[in-house]
């Protein structure tokens, strides 16, 4: 299964990323669209120690936002791998429960303060419009393995535990 | 191979899910007492308000029992177990024979032993049972008192204002949702809600509820009286207990299993009759933060314990990573706010770091312990909830990072770089 990696050294904060999410969730998939509805942008770049970091939803294998989603909105597609709480039977009420749950930060309030808003991965298009518009490849669609994933996620563990 | 579940619900539904997700081909059948499709009881406030229906509080799609295969045994109760013979004693004198049981019996309201709790037009908020019987008397109703200002009395209680109703919430202690917040936090919280219009009794239990007097009926003035410790009196034709839970243990108890307030789980969620498992508000696991086994009754631990008991039940062995048992989020009006592990620390050997913003209504506090994260309050802005939380439970040392914690853009960069 393809996930997006992040390659934080080449990242250089330029945040394309961030306008190119928007403009694929807006309504006709174009930047101008995006800014005129506001549409909020699903990976963040955050400033960490005076470097950019982008910062977005792994799809995880055992996602604790599903677990935690008490209107069973948010559900990981066994096919896909996509963890997503729109476009279910099940609607996001906005109880907030995923962005407690979520220990990487990736899900975050939608603007209209009603439903909880993350990476759906630009659900069905080959590449996501993130890791496309990226000018530095800090941002890449890969299979996990191919890249120094684990090597990415063990610091990130080790980090975590302490260990 | 046959996988039996009592209860239909967080843990229950979780459970058979990963258990056929896991394998394809064994029977699996939930058994439950209440007749209806899995719905979800945090969204009970939500179908008292009248913004969601019925329906739409169902947590799983329509077709979910037929497209997992799994076989239901609905508005049936379980009554009894016999460890020796593998079987479930139904109520209607079913036995259903098993090779792995799943106790996810959850958790009941409890109504305190007053004078006068069984009187008319008194309810818990538990089942969907309650809800629909709490709209019907509060279709002819003005006035509800709402006992308890825990997490579920507040929410019904912003429910039913939506509803038109005079709301008054009566709480015994000092503050507002006393088993997750600080007072700091409970008062913003609180105005928050008082601004809605919604009022509060704080510092003052129930001493008894006096049902209708023959003079209030004969004048159709129906409303029940709420009798406070000091004597003041309260009137109101709806009152609602929300005054606490009890695990649901009495099936468990036929069984032999042993009991403390719920049942006690390994890390495999086992309990100690071979074959029987039991997750979910029923469950004592180990908290992470406190180490100490306990009742963990939030909806996120009921489907983590059940997803781990189905993977122990088909034979895969996994280990309950183990939550952090008092996390809750709540958002009443305005102000989101999310508590976790040990918000309100007691003693000199924590460490607490606060910041708070009156104008905007923000506050945030860390609860450290030996330069670890222990516990956390978010108002206002909870947006980095997620990561505190990991690092609560994962013990994590936060000595490199002690001076940035607080700031409004630690995220988990400060983690991976
Ligand atoms: C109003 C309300 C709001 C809530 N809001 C939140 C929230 O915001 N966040 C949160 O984390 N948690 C919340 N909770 C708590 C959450 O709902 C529970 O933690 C969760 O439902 C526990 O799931 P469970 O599967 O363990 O058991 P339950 O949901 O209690 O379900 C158990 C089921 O088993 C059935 N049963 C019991 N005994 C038998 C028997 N002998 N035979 C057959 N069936 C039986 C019961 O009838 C019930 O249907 C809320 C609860 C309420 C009531």
């Amino acid at each position: 299964m393809k996930q997006i990696m992040v390659d934080v050294e080449r990242c250089n904060g330029c945040l394309t990323c961030t306008l190119a999410c928007s403009a694929a969730h807006s309504l006709t998939d174009t930047i101008v669209a995006a800014m005129a509805a506001k549409t909020p942008a699903r990976i963040q770049v955050m400033p960490v120690k005076g470097k950019a970091v982008p910062l977005m939803c792994r799809h995880c294998e055992e996602p604790a936002c599903v677990d935690a989603c008490m209107a069973g909105a948010m559900q990981k597609d066994p096919v896909t791998g996509i963890v997503t709480n729109e476009g279910n039977e099940q609607a996001c009420v906005g109880c907030w429960m995923c962005i407690m749950a979520c220990p990487y930060g990736a899900v975050t309030q939608h603007p209209n303060g009603k439903t909880a808003l993350k990476c759906d991965r630009c659900r069905g298009r080959e590449t996501p419009a993130c890791v496309e518009s990226c000018p530095n490849n800090a941002l890449r669609f890969v299979e996990v393995g191919e890249f120094a994933a684990e090597k990415a996620a063990k610091t990130a563990v080790s980090q975590l535990t302490g260990t | 191979m046959h996988h039996v579940i009592i209860g239909n619900s967080a843990a229950g539904i979780r459970a058979a899910e990963t258990l056929r997700y896991l394998d394809p081909v064994s029977d699996i059948s939930i058994i439950s007492e209440e007749d209806i499709h899995a719905y979800s009881r945090c969204l009970l406030p939500d179908f008292l308000a009248g913004s969601r229906s019925e329906r739409e509080i169902y947590f799983r799609p329509e077709d979910f029992y037929a497209r997992n295969r799994i076989q239901t045994i609905f508005g049936s109760k379980a009554e009894s177990i016999d460890p020796e013979q593998r079987r479930v004693l139904l109520d209607d004198g079913t036995r259903l024979s098993y090779d792995k049981l799943l106790i996810a019996t959850g958790a009941s309201s409890t109504l305190p032993p007053i004078p006068g709790i069984d009187s008319p037009n008194v309810f818990g908020l538990r089942h969907l049972r309650d809800a629909r019987n709490i709209l019907k008397a509060c279709a002819k109703a003005r006035r509800v008192v709402i006992i308890g200002a825990g997490f579920v009395g507040l929410e019904a209680a912003t429910a039913l204002y939506r509803q038109g109703l005079e709301v008054t919430v009566v709480e015994k202690m000092p503050q507002i949702l006393p088993q997750q917040f600080d007072t700091l936090a409970a008062d913003i919280i609180l105005q928050d809600i008082q601004a809605e219009g919604i009022r509060f009794v704080l510092g003052r239990g129930i001493k008894e509820i006096s049902p209708p007097s023959v003079w209030g009926r004969i004048f159709s003035n129906p409303g029940c009286g709420v009798v406070l410790e000091d004597g003041t009196r309260l009137k109101a034709e709806v009152i609602i207990i929300a005054a606490g839970t009890r695990p649901n243990v009495e099936v468990a108890l036929s069984a032999g299993i042993k009991i403390n307030r719920g049942i006690p789980v390994n890390d495999f969620m086992e309990t100690n009759v071979p074959h029987i498992y039991a997750a979910g508000d029923v469950a004592e696991t180990k908290d992470v933060v406190t180490g100490q086994t306990g009742l963990t009754p939030i909806w996120p631990n009921a489907s983590a314990q059940g997803r781990t008991a189905a993977y122990n039940m088909v034979g895969h062995p996994k280990a309950y990573g183990g939550m952090i048992g008092l996390q809750n989020a709540v958002e009443f009006r305005d102000v989101p706010a999310i508590a976790m592990g040990i918000s309100r620390p007691a003693g000199a050997d924590y460490q607490v770091l606060s910041s708070y913003h009156p104008e905007k209504n923000r506050y945030k506090k860390l609860v450290l312990l030996n330069d670890r994260l222990v516990g956390m309050i978010l108002v206002g802005d909870i947006h980095q909830a997620g990561i505190y939380g990991a690092l609560i439970k994962n013990k994590a040392s936060v000595s490199r990072f002690n001076d940035l914690l607080l700031r409004d853009d630690f995220s988990y960069g400060y983690l991976a770089t």
